[in-house]
């Protein structure tokens, strides 16, 4: 006669009970604490310490997946390589001329700054990046592979390149030192100081799923669908000049009837973000 | 020693398949949460005790990657876990069927009580969009009966197993 391997116990309700209920209202509990609890102090330590459990973890599935990313990648890069190389070897050279010109310029630039007493503009120091992961829920947050082992510190200015042409990304919220969190221009929390084509400044914010605005604007400036946007010189974060998008919508803020709110769409979509710069601030590493 | 190994390799795949479909493909703002599909497959195949701590320790492992608050989706997961371990006796998860709608309903009540929960705590809006949810879900659901194989092949017979 065939008997089962495994007999089930019986148990009083209230064992029954705390079998079934106890441990899963522990967890609970203490992922209540933890939604509760400021995110400095405690959280923060309670991070640093799951850090060194998952960011090994981390480590190896990124390889995993840049190693099976990369063997697709390499077959078609080897099919394109010859075509590639002349097309490189032709841009060496119209680049090796446009640098000896903006040599010169430079150099002019920064004699003529220097006679009318100007702040001289550096050019952007930085490091590429690439995304290694994003929240399936959040796409407005990601993760980059390099952190401050890199230089890269909290609020360094994010760039990424789209349609041939750089635009601003986001900006760093949390560095660890190989990895960087960085927030993209549509999430709520970000904000910068933009100014138009007509040189207006105003205040970029983003705005989740809806469209990213730039509020302050005076009611009687000359701006137009399709304008083009950029940082502004006056923000502590980002590099004056980083296109960040164009105008696609005017409004007067209803409030104050005093100034307009204008509706812009990113240069560079949250999406398509796979490589990114990362502008260094001095004296840190390249 | 070989069911923590087991256990450790279960962690290590739930981890690896999410942050490969979460950076691979992710295609016009919709990923599947391979986590949560483990975390499902987790609670029908594993004893509860078992399943409630990796479903736990996985919602983590997605909280240290959240910039605006931390704790959400260890909660979110475990109110999952939950909700599998006691309808795992009226369900046979050995068919695909079961399996993909669990796992579909699941992303749901995963992606709305994560968005409120983020609301409540966080003042933030976390909510993907209705189009990027569905997809998710139906990806979810699509990928269901692959992520059961692999748990039920890694779990095997072990003393790991809930005992039906």
């Amino acid at each position: 006669m065939q008997t089962t391997k495994y007999k089930k116990k019986l148990y009083t309700p209230i064992e029954s009970w705390r079998r079934r209920w106890l441990l899963p209202s522990c967890f609970l509990l203490v992922s209540f604490l933890l939604m509760i609890l400021p995110l400095e102090g405690l959280v923060s330590s309670i991070k640093a310490v799951l850090s060194y459990v998952f960011i090994p973890q981390v480590r190896v599935a990124h390889s995993a997946v840049e190693y099976g990313q990369s063997v697709s990648d390499t077959v078609r890069e080897l099919l394109q390589a010859h075509h590639e190389n002349q097309q490189l070897k032709q841009e060496i050279e119209t680049t090796k001329l446009l640098s000896a010109q903006a040599t010169e310029v430079f150099a002019e630039n920064a004699r003529l700054t220097q006679l009318l007493k100007l702040q001289f503009s550096e050019p952007w120091k930085g490091v590429w990046a690439k995304v290694a992961y994003r929240e399936p829920t959040r796409w407005n947050t990601i993760i980059l592979d390099k952190g401050t082992a890199d230089g890269i510190r909290e609020r360094s200015a994010v760039i990424a390149i789209e349609n041939g042409q750089e635009g601003l990304a986001g900006v760093v919220v949390e560095a660890t030192e190989t990895t960087a969190k960085v927030l993209l221009v549509r999430d709520e929390e970000f904000s910068a100081a933009v100014r138009l084509e007509s040189g207006e400044e105003g205040l970029l914010i983003g705005n989740g799923p809806r469209p990213v605005q730039i509020k302050y604007i005076p009611l009687l400036t000359q701006v137009h669908k399709g304008d083009k946007v950029y940082t502004s010189a006056s923000s502590s974060v980002f590099p004056s000049g980083i296109l960040v998008g164009e105008v696609n919508g005017i409004y007067e803020e209803e409030n104050s009837q005093t100034a307009l709110t204008i509706n812009v769409t990113p240069h560079i979509r949250a999406a398509a973000v796979k490589e990114v710069f990362v502008i260094l601030e001095e004296g840190t590493k390249q | 020693m070989l069911n923590a190994i087991r256990v450790f390799c279960l962690f290590i795949f739930a981890t690896v398949f999410h942050w490969a479909f979460a950076s691979l493909f992710a295609r016009w703002g919709i990923s599947a949460n391979m986590i949560l599909v483990f975390v499902a497959a987790f609670c029908a195949l594993l004893k509860p005790s078992l399943a409630y701590s990796i479903s736990f320790l996985c919602g983590l492992f997605l909280d240290f990657f959240s910039a605006k608050l931390f704790g959400n989706n260890a909660f979110t997961f475990t109110v999952c876990a939950c909700l599998i371990c006691n309808i795992v006796d009226r369900f046979d998860f050995d068919e695909l069927f079961p399996q993909m709608v669990a796992v579909f309903g699941l992303s749901w009540l995963a992606g709305l009580l994560n968005t409120l929960l983020v609301a409540v705590f966080a003042s933030s809006s976390a909510w993907p969009g209705f189009g990027s949810m569905m997809g998710g879900a139906i990806l979810n659901a699509i990928f269901a009966p692959w992520v059961f194989w692999i748990t039920r092949k890694i779990v095997g017979s072990s003393s790991l197993r809930r005992q039906g």
